[in-house]
C-alpha cells in the first residue's frame, strides 16, 4: 500500500464518469477501475460510490442494466449516456484549467531575494 | 373509472418502491460480497475477509439512506412520515382541528356549491349524449359603413333561413348541420287548454344530434319541404307524460297547437329536453313557423326574411377536424353570404355547446357568475385567515418543538414542508366535509329557490351532479386554501433563534415574537374588512328587498286582477274582437262587487313594452318612449291620477283621434317650461302620426319597477287595437274576484279562447323576485362572514390573553383596578378590528358605487346599511373580546403568577 490520498469533495463524479466511459461496469467495478487508472493513488470511501451512482442515473448520465458478472453473478451494470459523456468532456476541461492553474500558483516563488 | 386510476398508480409506486428497495439491497451485498472474495484471493481467512469488507464498505444503513434519497424515492416516504406526523398532531388537538375543519368545510361546501350551480348553468356541455363533437356556430357583424340592415329575434348573433341552409348546404367541416328556435309559446288545446314553450327545428335536428325517439319516428328531409307543409310534432317525454298520460298510442293523433293541427309522429326519449335552459316541450318542423305564428289573418313569415336573426345553429364536425379548420370552412361561405351586406363583415365564432354559449348572453351570464363566485370567494378568505390565525397560535406555542426539530437537524425546508402537509391534510377534510355539505344541501336550497319562483316561471332542464369541472374547482380551492392559511404560520414558525428558545427554557414558550403578533393583527384586520363588505352588502341588500317589497308603484296594484288572450293568433278580425270585447266588458262589469273593467295594450309593470320614438314638430331632439293604448276609465281603474287635463272621451276611443296624454316626466322632457296642453308631439312609426296632448297623468312606476319618472305616453285604444287589448277588472272596495269566476266568463263566451288570468301582483313579484333572491343569498353569505369572523376574533383574543395571563396576573397583585385592566385588554384586541372595519366600510363603499348602477333601487350611501351592518360587526367584536379578557380576570393572581 503506497501513498494514498482522499478524494476532493465534488470529485466522485467526475471519477465515476470517467470510469464507466472505458466500458461498461458494475457498482464493485467502478471502484476497482478508479484504483486501477489512479494506480491506486486514490482512496475511494466504498460506500460512498452508491449514492453518487444512483445520483448520476436520476440526473440522465448514467443509464443502469442488470446483467451477468464474470463471475456470473447477477450485477447492475452501468453505462454512460450522451448527456454523461458531455458532462464528462466539460468537466475534464474544467478540472484541467483548475489544476493547471493551482499548480501555476504554486510553482510562483518569491522574485525579491 | 378516474378514482380506480389514481390508486392503481399509487399501489404501483409503492411495488416499484419495494422493487427498488430489493434492487439496493441485492446490488450493495453484492459489492460486499465482492470484496470479500477478493481478500480471500489475497490471502486472508474468509471470516477475516467479510469482516474487512463491511468495514471497508461503511455505514451500510446510512448509505442506502443516501441511496433512497439521490434516487428520489425518498420523497413517498417523507410524505407519508408528515401525512403520519400530521394525524398524530391533528388526535392531539382535537378542538383546533374540528375548528379548523368545520370553518374549511363551511367556506369551501359554500364556494363549492355556488360553482356548481354556476357550472350547471354556464359551462357544462349540453348533455347529448352521443359520440364525436358538437359545435356551436354564431356570427356577428363588423360593421365597416353603417347602416347594417339587419333584423333581430332575440340576439344579432343568429341566423337567418336563407343563411342556415347556405352553411348547411356548402360547407365540408360538419356531418350535418342543424337548427332551431327555442322558446317558442304555444297553447295546446285541450278542455284545459296548456301553455307550452317548445322548439322549432330542421329536420335534421334529431338525426345530426343522434337522437332517437322513444317512441315514433323522427323528422324526415320531406317534413321540412315545403313552407307550413307538415304539420308534424316530436313530443317531450314530459309533455307525453304530462299532457298525455302516456299514451302509447298518441302517434298519429292530431293535437293543436296556436289553433294549427299537428299530427304527433314521435315522443323524444326521457331526459332530452332540448339544448336550452328551459326544457323544451315539443319540436315541429323549423317551416311551420309563419302557420304556429300566425296571428289576426296575418303571417310572419321569418323563413323568408333574409336579413333576420333567429336560428340557433348546431353542427356535427367531421372528422377530427379543430375549431380553426372547421372556421376556416365555414368563414368561406361567410365571405360569400357578406354580399348580401354591402358595409359589413360577419364573424363567425364556434364553442362546444352550453346552455349560455351565445357570445351575446355569455358575456352578462359570466359577468353575473363572476360576482357572485368573488364574493363567496370573500367568505373563503376569511376562513383562510381565521384558520391562519389559529395556527399561528398554536405555531407560537409550538415553537419549543419546533426549536428541538429545528437543533437536532431539520432543515427549515423540511419542516415547513411538514406544517404544509398539515394544513392541507387540514383543508382536505374541510373540503371533503364541504363537498359533502354542498352536493347534499344545494340541490335542495335551488329547489326551494326555483318552488318560490313566481308561476310562470318555465321548468329547467338543470343537472346539477358535480362533474370533472365542480371536482377540479373543488380540489383547486382546497390547495390554495391549504396554501393561503398554512404557508404564513409555517415560514414565521421556522423563523426563530433556536439558541434563544432553548435556553429560555418553559417561559418563551409564551412570549410571542412581535413579527408573529404582527400577523395576528393583521389577520383579523383582513377578517374583519372582508366581513365588513360583504356584511354591508347584505345589509343593502336586504334593504333592497325591504325597499322593493314595500315600494309604492305609484298606481292600485292591491285585487286587481289582469285578463289576456291573444285574439291576434285565434284569429279574430279587429272588428269582431272588439265586439268580444264589448260583450265581454258587459259580461264581467255585471258580476257582484266589481267596480270597473278597463282595457290596455300594455299591463302595468307586464311584459309586453311598446316603444318608439317621438319628437316635438318643428323641434329637433327625438327621445325613446313608450306606448300604451288604453281605455278612457284606465286611469280611474288603477287609481292613477291626471293633474292636468282630462282623458280621453269615448269617441276619441271610437275614431282613434289622436288625442294623447303623457306623464309629467315626459310634459317635462318635451316642453320643460311650457303648459302641454294643447301641444303637439309626433311619433316616429308608420306614417308619423302627430298626435294632440289632452292630459298629463300622474308620474307612475308603470312600466319598470324603479323607474319612477318614465317618459311614457298614452294613446285611446281604438278600433286598430282591438286584437291586443288585455282587460284589468277592479272589485269594489271589500270585495274580491275570483279568478276562476273571469276564466268561466271568458271560457262561456269564447270556449277555445285561452285567457291568462293573472292577480296584478304576480307582475309585481316578477320584478321582485331577482333582488328577493339576491338579498337571501348575501344576506345567508352576511351571516357565514360574521359567524366566521367572529369566531375569529374570539379564538385570537381568547389565544393572547392565554399568553398574558402572567401579565394579568401580576397587574393585579400589583394593585391594577381590574377594570383598567379589562379596558386595556379590549382597547388592544379591538385595535385591528376597527382597522379592520375603517379599511372594509371604504373598500365596500367603492364596491357599492359600482354596484349601484346594476341593482335596482340600491342607493350607494343607505345610511342604515352602514350604521347597523359595522356596528353589529364591533359589538360582537366586542362581546367575542369581553367574554375570555372576563375570563382571564377571573383567575385568582396566584394561580395566574405559577401558570405556565
Amino acid at each position: 500500500v503506497g501513498e494514498q490520498a482522499h478524494i476532493l469533495p465534488g470529485t466522485l463524479d467526475l471519477l465515476i464518469l470517467k470510469a464507466v466511459s472505458l466500458g461498461p461496469l458494475h457498482g464493485y467495478g467502478v471502484l476497482l477501475r478508479i484504483e486501477q487508472i489512479s494506480r491506486g493513488a486514490l482512496l475511494v470511501e466504498q460506500g460512498a460510490l452508491y449514492p453518487a451512482l444512483f445520483r448520476l442515473v436520476r440526473q440522465g448520465l448514467l443509464k443502469a442494466n442488470w446483467g451477468t458478472s464474470e463471475n456470473n453473478r447477477r450485477a447492475k451494470f452501468y453505462e454512460l449516456r450522451a448527456a454523461g459523456r458531455k458532462r464528462l468532456r466539460q468537466e475534464e476541461d474544467g478540472w484541467n484549467r483548475l489544476a493547471a492553474a493551482i499548480a501555476a500558483a504554486l510553482a510562483a516563488r518569491s522574485e525579491e531575494r | 373509472m378516474r378514482i380506480f386510476g389514481a390508486l392503481r398508480s399509487v399501489i404501483s409506486s409503492v411495488f416499484r418502491r419495494e422493487e427498488m428497495e430489493a434492487e439496493m439491497e441485492e446490488e450493495l451485498r453484492a459489492h460486499m460480497r465482492d470484496r470479500a472474495d477478493d481478500l480471500l484471493r489475497s490471502g486472508l481467512a474468509r471470516a477475516e475477509a467479510e469482516r474487512r469488507a463491511r468495514l471497508e464498505f461503511g455505514g451500510y444503513q446510512k448509505f442506502k439512506e443516501e441511496c433512497r434519497e439521490a434516487a428520489g424515492t425518498h420523497f413517498v416516504e417523507t410524505v407519508m412520515q408528515d401525512i403520519r406526523y400530521a394525524l398524530r398532531v391533528f388526535r392531539k388537538s382535537p378542538a383546533f382541528t374540528a375548528v379548523a375543519v368545520l370553518t374549511l368545510a363551511l367556506a369551501i361546501g359554500v364556494n363549492t356549491g355556488i360553482f356548481q350551480i354556476f357550472n350547471a348553468v354556464a359551462l357544462r356541455p349540453v348533455e347529448l349524449g352521443t359520440r364525436g363533437r358538437m359545435l356551436s356556430v354564431y356570427q356577428d357583424f363588423q360593421v365597416l359603413h353603417p347602416p347594417l340592415h339587419r333584423n333581430v329575434h332575440d340576439s344579432v348573433n343568429l341566423f337567418s333561413y336563407m343563411e342556415y341552409t347556405a352553411y348547411r348546404d356548402q360547407n365540408h367541416a360538419f356531418s350535418g348541420l342543424l337548427a332551431y328556435v327555442p322558446f317558442v309559446e304555444v297553447t295546446l288545446a285541450g278542455e284545459e287548454p296548456k301553455q307550452l314553450l317548445g322548439s322549432l327545428a330542421s329536420c335534421n335536428y334529431f338525426e345530426v344530434l343522434g337522437i332517437r325517439p322513444r317512441l315514433g319516428r323522427a323528422f324526415l328531409p320531406s317534413d321540412c319541404a315545403a313552407e307550413g307543409s307538415r304539420g308534424v310534432v316530436i313530443l317531450s317525454d314530459e309533455t307525453w307524460k304530462g299532457a298525455f298520460a302516456a299514451d302509447r298510442s298518441i302517434l298519429g293523433k292530431t293535437i293543436s297547437l296556436n289553433h294549427v293541427f299537428f299530427t304527433v309522429i314521435g315522443v323524444a326519449p326521457p331526459g332530452f329536453a332540448g339544448m336550452e335552459l328551459a326544457r323544451s316541450a315539443f319540436w315541429a318542423p323549423v317551416t311551420m313557423q309563419p302557420a304556429i305564428h300566425a296571428s289576426g289573418g296575418q303571417r310572419p313569415d321569418m323563413l323568408a326574411d333574409d336579413d333576420l336573426s333567429w336560428l340557433k345553429l348546431i353542427g356535427r364536425v367531421r372528422g377530427n377536424l379543430s375549431d380553426r379548420e372547421v372556421l376556416a370552412d365555414l368563414s368561406v361561405i361567410s365571405a360569400r353570404l357578406d354580399r348580401h351586406h354591402p358595409g359589413a363583415v360577419s364573424r363567425l365564432t364556434v364553442s362546444t355547446p352550453t346552455f349560455v354559449d351565445m357570445p351575446d348572453s355569455r358575456r352578462i351570464i359570466v359577468g353575473i357568475g363572476r360576482v357572485i363566485l368573488f364574493a363567496v370567494g370573500l367568505v373563503l378568505l376569511i376562513a383562510c385567515a381565521n384558520v391562519a390565525n389559529l395556527s399561528l397560535a398554536r405555531a407560537s406555542a409550538r415553537r419549543r418543538e419546533i426549536a428541538v426539530r429545528l437543533a437536532t437537524g431539520a432543515s427549515r425546508r423540511r419542516l415547513v414542508r411538514q406544517l404544509l402537509t398539515e394544513s392541507l391534510l387540514l383543508a382536505c377534510m374541510g373540503g371533503a366535509l364541504g363537498a359533502a355539505l354542498a352536493f347534499w344541501s344545494f340541490t335542495a336550497i335551488l329547489n326551494h329557490v326555483l318552488s318560490t319562483m313566481p308561476a310562470g316561471f318555465p321548468s329547467l332542464n338543470l343537472h346539477l351532479s358535480p362533474d370533472v369541472r365542480v371536482f377540479a374547482y373543488l380540489f383547486g380551492l382546497t390547495v390554495i386554501t391549504a396554501v393561503a392559511f398554512g404557508l404564513i404560520p409555517a415560514l414565521q414558525a421556522t423563523r426563530l433563534d433556536v439558541n434563544a428558545q432553548l435556553k429560555e427554557e418553559g417561559s418563551a414558550a409564551q412570549s410571542r415574537s412581535p413579527h408573529s403578533a404582527r400577523t395576528q393583527r393583521f389577520l383579523v384586520g383582513l377578517q374583519v374588512a372582508v366581513s365588513m363588505v360583504l356584511l354591508v352588502l347584505a345589509g343593502l341588500s336586504l334593504r333592497t328587498l325591504y325597499r322593493a317589497q314595500t315600494v309604492d308603484p305609484g298606481f292600485a296594484i292591491q285585487n286587481l286582477q289582469a285578463l289576456s288572450f291573444d285574439l291576434g293568433t285565434e284569429n279574430y278580425t279587429p272588428a269582431h274582437a272588439a265586439a268580444f270585447e264589448l260583450e265581454l266588458i258587459d259580461r264581467i262589469s255585471a258580476l257582484p262587487g266589481i267596480e270597473a273593467v278597463a282595457q290596455a295594450t300594455a299591463l302595468p309593470l307586464g311584459n309586453s313594452h311598446f316603444g318608439t320614438s317621438a319628437e316635438v314638430p318643428g323641434h329637433t331632439g327625438e327621445r325613446n318612449v313608450e306606448l300604451n293604448y288604453v281605455s278612457p276609465n284606465y286611469f280611474t281603474t288603477i287609481s292613477l291620477p291626471i293633474v292636468r287635463g282630462r282623458t280621453f272621451r269615448a269617441e276619441e276611443v271610437r275614431t282613434d283621434a289622436r288625442a294623447m296624454i303623457v306623464t309629467e316626466a315626459a310634459a317635462r322632457a318635451f316642453w320643460p317650461n311650457a303648459d302641454p296642453l294643447g301641444k303637439n308631439l309626433k311619433l316616429n312609426m308608420f306614417e308619423s302620426p302627430v298626435y294632440e296632448i289632452v292630459g298629463v297623468a300622474k308620474d307612475a312606476q308603470v312600466s319598470h319597477l324603479g323607474e319612477a319618472h318614465p317618459i311614457y305616453l298614452y294613446l285611446p285604444a281604438g278600433p286598430a287595437e282591438q286584437t291586443d287589448l288585455k282587460l284589468l277588472v277592479r272589485p269594489s272596495t271589500g270585495f274580491e274576484v275570483s279568478q276562476k269566476l273571469l276564466r268561466s266568463v271568458v271560457a262561456a263566451l269564447d270556449p277555445t279562447l285561452t285567457g291568462d288570468v293573472h292577480a296584478l301582483s304576480d307582475y309585481l313579484e316578477q320584478w321582485r323576485a331577482p333582488a328577493r333572491i339576491a338579498a337571501e343569498l348575501s344576506g345567508a353569505l352576511g351571516a357565514l362572514a360574521l359567524l366566521l369572523a367572529s369566531a375569529g376574533v374570539y379564538a385570537t383574543v381568547c389565544f393572547a390573553l392565554s399568553q398574558r395571563i402572567r401579565e394579568i396576573g401580576i397587574r393585579i397583585a400589583l394593585g391594577a383596578d381590574s377594570r383598567d385592566v379589562m379596558r386595556l385588554m379590549l382597547w388592544q384586541a379591538m385595535g385591528p378590528v376597527l382597522m379592520g372595519g375603517l379599511i372594509g366600510m371604504v373598500c365596500c363603499s367603492g364596491i357599492v358605487w359600482g354596484l349601484s348602477r346594476v341593482l335596482y333601487g340600491l342607493s350607494s350611501y343607505d345610511p342604515i346599511s352602514f350604521i347597523v351592518a359595522p356596528s353589529f360587526l364591533i359589538a360582537t367584536a366586542v362581546a367575542a373580546s369581553y367574554i375570555p379578557a372576563r375570563h382571564a380576570l377571573r383567575v385568582d393572581p396566584m394561580v395566574a403568577l405559577r401558570y405556565e
